[in-house]
């Protein structure tokens, strides 16, 4: 392995909010670093700067300063092709975010038409494979509308694996689900990962990040503070503030 | 009796002028509603684009048509306009109506189209944009097509405030339906309370089923994959 997958390096970011009189420091010189078929899961407090870290990965967040290379691409270069380097990063959002008029079917099929160029026939098949993989083979033909959270989340998962990406990134991806529907897909995000995709995810689900993780990432202020195996920063958190944020949660 | 048979014969005698009143309503206020729905369309869109200097421009646009009367924009481009001198803008009757109507429409057009657009919730652009799509095409494929379905109730009350603004176009002296009502009237003028519900009665024949047809439209496209969270 000569260079990772996802390089971070020395990344900062201010937010100056109309709302808060101080600017906000959401990344403050943020270094790391994910191999191919690494799963790094990133938690820490709200407003530690973890959302902001992951959706910078792809360029939906810039960044004031610092480097972020993906697959020896240079996210953070003016001069790169943005949309071709996120049609190598899939990235699944808390709220879903399935487009509300096309069908679960569309949803998979439309970015693949416009933006991988495929046939429509060969982005069909490569959908209802993907359907039937999230689980959810027969819930081609409905709209976002009629499905529930966690369907909805199974077929935006899919629609950013219809586009073979390299990395996969998960904002939060179980938060807004009810209860009953997480399991599956953390089942789902656990498979993925046991297939070998590259994933960095942002949860609260700390029982999805002690199986699954190959590492945590723990953060606040916009810091990383520590960074362990999951056996290890569970168990034996090193920094004062992991073992404040453990105590709370668990 | 008499006085029905006489009604009717009033209905019989005005029908063609008022038929005819009817049809230059219909051809200027549909010619309006293309053209101002156009430009608002595409004033809508450039908008929401974010640069600053064309924002400011299309509010501008916006607040000068939206800030003063129909009536008071008709006589500009009608009569003072061609006081200027500038050969293009020597516009006939017909040409100033529609001119006038189209940019009025396309004031409220923009208006809509911009609020329908930032009404699609951002995360629909951040999906677009996630999976590789350009902006152009986040716009075209994802937010535009969302956004239209929100325009459609709308939008339908605009037309028919414009459709109804087509009687101010008498003064101009139009031979739409208003103008045809008072030539009538010139000839009965003992029958004005009649001729004038007739008048009434035909602009809604007209606008009635615009607003019905949007109730159809918004029931058929709105609903399914409604815009929510």
């Amino acid at each position: 392995m000569s260079e990772p997958m996802i390089m971070i390096d020395a990344v900062s970011k201010t937010y100056h909010l109309k709302s808060r009189p101080e600017p906000v420091r959401a990344l403050d010189n943020v270094s790391n670093h994910v191999d191919s078929g690494e799963v790094v899961v990133v938690i820490g407090p709200s407003g530690s700067g973890k959302s902001t870290l992951l959706r910078s990965l792809n360029g939906l967040q810039e960044v004031d300063s610092g480097k972020i290379v993906i697959d020896g691409v240079e996210v953070t270069d003016k001069k790169t092709d943005i949309n071709k380097l996120r049609a190598k990063v899939g990235m699944v959002f808390q709220h879903f975010n399935l487009f509300q008029h096309k069908t679960a079917l569309e949803n998979i099929v439309m970015p693949q038409v416009i933006v991988a160029k495929r046939t429509r026939e060969e982005a069909e098949e490569i959908a209802n494979d993907l359907l039937a993989k999230v689980g959810i083979p027969d819930r081609g033909n409905n709209y976002p509308s009629m499905l529930s959270g966690g369907q909805q989340q199974r077929v935006a998962i899919a629609r950013s694996l219809a586009m073979k990406p390299k990395v996969m990134l998960f904002d939060e991806a179980t938060s807004a689900l009810d209860p009953e529907t997480v399991g599956g897909v953390l089942e789902l995000m656990r498979q993925l990962a046991a297939d070998g995709m590259t994933m960095a995810v942002v949860t609260h689900e700390m029982g999805f990040a002690r199986e699954a993780a190959d590492r945590v990432i723990f953060m606040d202020e916009g810091r990383v503070i520590e960074e362990n195996t999951p056996n290890n920063f569970f168990d034996n958190p090193q920094s004062d503030r992991a073992q404040d944020f453990l105590r709370q949660i668990l | 009796m008499d006085s029905i048979i006489d009604k009717i014969g009033i209905v019989q005698a005005l029908w063609p002028s008022l038929v005819k009143g009817l049809w230059m309503t219909f051809q200027i206020s549909i010619l309006a509603i293309l053209l101002g729905s156009i430009l608002g369309f595409c004033l809508g869109v450039a908008k929401t684009l974010g640069y600053f200097v064309l924002e400011k421009l299309i509010n501008g646009y916006l607040h000068l048509l939206r800030g003063s009367p129909y009536l008071v924009q008709l006589y500009i481009i009608f009569f003072v306009l061609p006081s200027l001198g500038i050969s293009w803008l020597q516009f006939d009757g017909y040409t100033a109506a529609v001119v006038s109507l189209s940019l009025y429409t396309s004031s409220y057009v923009t208006e809509i189209v911009a609020s329908a657009i930032f009404a699609v919730p951002n995360g629909q652009s951040e999906a677009a944009r996630s999976v590789g799509m350009t902006r152009s095409q986040t716009y075209r494929y994802v937010v535009i097509p969302q956004a239209l379905k929100l325009t459609i109730p709308p939008m339908a009350s605009v037309y028919v405030i414009v459709i109804k603004s087509t009687a101010v176009l008498s003064v101009i002296g139009i031979s739409e339906l208003t103008r045809q009502g008072e030539v009538a009237i010139m000839r009965m003028p003992g029958d004005i309370m009649f001729i004038y519900c007739l008048i009434a009665l035909f602009y809604f024949l007209y606008c009635y089923p615009v607003l019905r047809f949007s109730k159809w439209a918004e029931g058929k496209f709105g609903s399914v994959g409604d815009v929510d969270h």
